[in-house]
């Protein structure tokens, strides 16, 4: 992989990601707390967390193929370093006051659950791809 | 080096001729392309050159600047550089799969996922070889028949 097409897809997936923290927080912030008023500078936040969020994926970069280990070794350097920025950035509501710990639990734990099952849909979605592969390789020996 | 085509009757075999002052790597690379368009390719096994068939080849790999010819049970060596052969065999359903391998379509079974956005490719022989990321577009226009950039 070069390195432009690494920013380019870094590019995308931030963008990606600030529709998606923009969602997220216009849903929940209507839900849990419709009373609050937000200010010009929180429209900050989301484009702020996302740029946060896509430092640590430069881990996956790569110039050289990396070995499965040297893969699964980048995979979990980049969830901790993930999770880390999550952590630092997101406060503990009022509500957890004096349990700040249990907080930040369960949030780690929903971030590696969020990581686990987008890496298995990516898994599942490519062995659809390799299923279709297979079978236009089917084809394609039958043809010739 | 000058080419001269001379016609034939039908009755008479088609010969190629090379008359050189010496073998060069030039007339050799010659020869092998002649011979690739013909099914074969020249290889070397324990100081031996063989003839081998190019629809028995599994795959081509380069090691350290050396390029070597897989078939089911046999390793050999041949002079050429891979992207010479990617040139020679690409009408033979031969395609770059990574950096350092050709792969001959018609020896796959099976495709198959793996990590780091990249595929398997099981051959015939039992044997997997990685599809790299960057090869996996050209392999999908291979298959629909298109020509990969």
């Amino acid at each position: 992989m070069t390195l432009k097409e690494f920013i380019l897809s870094r590019v995308q997936v931030f963008f990606v990601l600030v529709t998606l923290i923009l969602f997220g927080s216009a849903i929940l912030g209507g839900i849990y707390a419709p009373e609050q008023e937000l200010h010009y500078h929180h429209l900050f936040s989301p484009i702020i967390i996302a740029a946060a969020c896509i430092l640590p994926t430069c881990v996956t970069y790569y110039k050289k193929e990396p070995t499965p280990v040297q893969y699964i070794i980048r995979q979990i350097i980049e969830l901790i370093l993930i999770e880390a920025v999550v952590m630092f950035l997101v406060q503990a509501p009022p509500k957890y006051s004096g349990n700040e710990i249990r907080f930040y639990l369960i949030l780690g734990i929903m971030i590696f659950i969020i990581y686990v099952f987008v890496e298995v849909m990516t898994w599942l979605q490519k062995s659809r791809q390799a299923k279709q592969l297979t079978q236009q390789l089917q084809v394609f020996l039958v043809k010739e | 080096m000058q080419t001269r085509i001379t016609k034939i009757p039908k009755d008479r075999p088609e010969l190629i001729e090379i008359q050189c002052h010496t073998v060069s790597d030039e007339v050799r690379e010659i020869v092998a392309f002649v011979k690739s368009r013909q099914g074969q390719l020249s290889c070397m096994a324990d100081e031996k050159m063989y003839e081998i068939a190019v629809s028995d080849i599994l795959y081509i790999e380069t090691v350290d600047n050396k390029s070597f010819v897989y078939t089911q049970g046999n390793e050999y060596e041949t002079k050429q550089k891979l992207y010479e052969l990617e040139e020679m065999l690409k009408e033979k359903r031969f395609l770059r799969i990574s950096k350092s391998m050709l792969l001959n379509l018609m020896k796959v079974s099976s495709i198959k996922p793996a990590l780091n956005s990249r595929f398997m490719a099981e051959l015939i022989s039992g044997e997997q070889v990685v599809i790299t990321r960057k090869y996996v577009a050209d392999l999908k226009k291979a298959l629909k028949g298109e020509k990969a950039q």
